[in-house]
């Protein structure tokens, strides 16, 4: 399996896929090769719940194609529980400012043709 | 860093930005014969061409620098064609720059150039939507305007800023805008404009949004020597620097900032001998009005946060502290995605050899340009000073 498809399985299963660097420690998403820190080459797998906060988000209102039928929609970016970390994806059910205050508490809850699918907890 | 030679900018040109009818050819060659027309040269001193675009498969054209270099007359001589999203242009003037001040050449073209608006809003979201790291972003429906308004959404929880203060920045920008004839989008609009204008990725509305444009832009670069020899207006690039930062926002631990402005500014301030606070006026990145704000605080021009203030007050308008982007900016100018940064060259060259007209900044000696691809992911500086 390549690491985009490792990271869509784990997405599927609520999970994030991510990089410890053997080296220094510094945690990455799994789609990293080399050590962004210290460009050590060797990482442990290390499997998270894909749960956290909303650290900021916009709602799209003119979309690329394909997401028409979506629209609106959030795009995302959810700070991950007691890690260092970031993954974006998408939110449907986002309307208004209102709905998705920053700080929400959200989880990754799986992976189609929108990508990440990320909900509100 | 050992450079042979000096670097000057000898000539500039620029077709209209805007929705123009002629074919990314017919538009490559009008922008590069005004930049040479303007330097007063002979095509056949010219030793190569560096061509910055990033959809020319949208007007049914790639490779456009041998079609460009037939046309100027000159077949026999190389070009070289550069992508770096929306940051094309000053990274393909930064490698014609390097390529003079390495002594490989006296004199190149660097021409930027694109044609896009024939292809309608939807086609134009989902291309440029390809620039971000897809795998996250453009893939989970992401866009341009979207990416811009995430950064705008995380400047707004953490400092004290209004949408109001958002669209002060584009009122401000097609203030001067209004005074360039090449502008995409020549009015003057009111803060209750953009409030008023139609939502395209909250917190942004469309005016706070920079256009789609055609356009391209031209300046001939060369040697001190060759300059001097040559007689005519020039200037004269003092800084270069070039710096990245983590493709996708979720890799940054600020999304309040970016990364790479600042180590490409610091890298060309430090060449240039000077600080942010020497420069008179810039050229910024502001393809959406949230953007120039962080521009100016990542450029150096004001403290994190204070951004905000300085355009509250007034203080980056035209004449005023510091001039920000004179020629009206991505915002008013328009944003011709791979001619964007050659564009703002040839507003720095205008401005410091009395070209700029009623937009000109009084007592100027030292611009700069920073232009970016996608968020910042990509970006190049440069410092230029009269002589």
């Amino acid at each position: 399996m390549s690491v985009e498809e490792q990271m869509i399985e784990n997405a599927k299963e609520g999970k994030v896929l991510t990089h410890k660097c053997s080296s220094c420690g510094h945690l990455h998403l799994s789609t990293v090769y080399y050590c962004q820190k210290c460009g050590s080459k060797g990482f442990e797998d290390s499997i998270i719940e894909g749960t956290g906060s909303i650290a900021t988000y916009t709602i799209i209102t003119v979309p690329p194609a394909g997401f028409e039928k979506h629209t609106p929609y959030a795009f995302a970016v959810l700070q991950l529980d007691n890690v260092e970390l970031r993954i974006s994806g998408f939110m449907g059910g986002i309307a208004t400012p209102d709905d998705l205050p920053v700080g929400t508490r959200a989880k990754i809850t799986g992976f189609d043709e929108r990508g990440i699918i990320i909900e509100k907890q | 860093m050992c450079f042979v030679e000096k670097v000057c900018v000898l000539g500039a040109g620029s077709t209209k930005y805007g929705k123009l009818a002629d074919s990314i050819a017919d538009i490559t060659t009008q922008a590069s014969v005004a930049a040479i027309e303007s330097a007063g040269i002979d095509p056949k001193e010219i030793g190569a061409s560096y061509i910055s675009n990033v959809f020319g498969i949208a007007d049914k054209q790639v490779h456009i620098g041998p079609v460009l270099m037939s046309r100027l007359g000159i077949p026999d001589k190389p070009s070289l064609t550069i992508e770096s999203a929306c940051g094309s242009g000053s990274v393909s003037f930064r490698e014609a720059y390097a390529n003079i001040a390495a002594g490989f050449y006296d004199c190149l073209i660097a021409t930027g150039v694109e044609k896009v608006t024939h292809t309608g809003t939807e086609w134009t979201t989902t291309y440029f939507a390809y620039c971000s790291d897809f795998f996250y972003e453009g893939q989970a429906g992401a866009s341009f305007p979207g990416l811009f308004a995430s950064m705008a959404r995380a400047y707004l929880t953490e400092f004290d800023a209004t949408e109001e203060d958002f669209a002060a920045v584009a009122v401000k920008n097609h203030d001067n805008g209004v005074l360039n004839p090449k502008a995409h989008m020549q009015k003057k609009i009111t803060v209750d404009d953009v409030m008023n204008s139609a939502v395209v990725a909250s917190p942004l509305k469309l005016y706070d949004c920079c256009p789609f444009s055609d356009g391209a832009s031209s300046v001939i670069l060369c040697s001190e020597k060759f300059a001097k020899a040559h007689g005519g207006d020039y200037v004269e690039v003092t800084g270069s620097g070039r710096g990245g930062s983590p493709a996708a926002l979720q890799g940054r631990e600020q999304m309040t900032t970016i990364p790479s402005t600042k180590i490409a500014s610091e890298a060309a301030y430090k060449m240039a001998g000077i600080t942010a606070k020497d420069v008179d006026f810039a050229e910024v990145h502001d393809c959406f009005t949230i953007a120039e704000v962080v521009d100016t605080e990542d450029l150096g021009f004001f403290d994190k946060g204070q951004g905000i203030q300085a355009i509250r007050e007034g203080r980056t308008k035209l004449n005023s502290d510091i001039s920000i982007n004179p020629s009206g900016g991505l915002k008013s100018k328009g944003h011709p995605i791979g001619a964007t940064g050659i564009g703002q060259v040839v507003e720095v060259y205008d401005q410091l050899t009395g070209k700029a007209g009623e937009r000109t900044v009084k007592d100027a000696k030292v611009g700069l340009t920073h232009n970016f691809g996608a968020t910042g992911a990509s970006c190049a500086v440069h410092v230029f000073q009269s002589v």
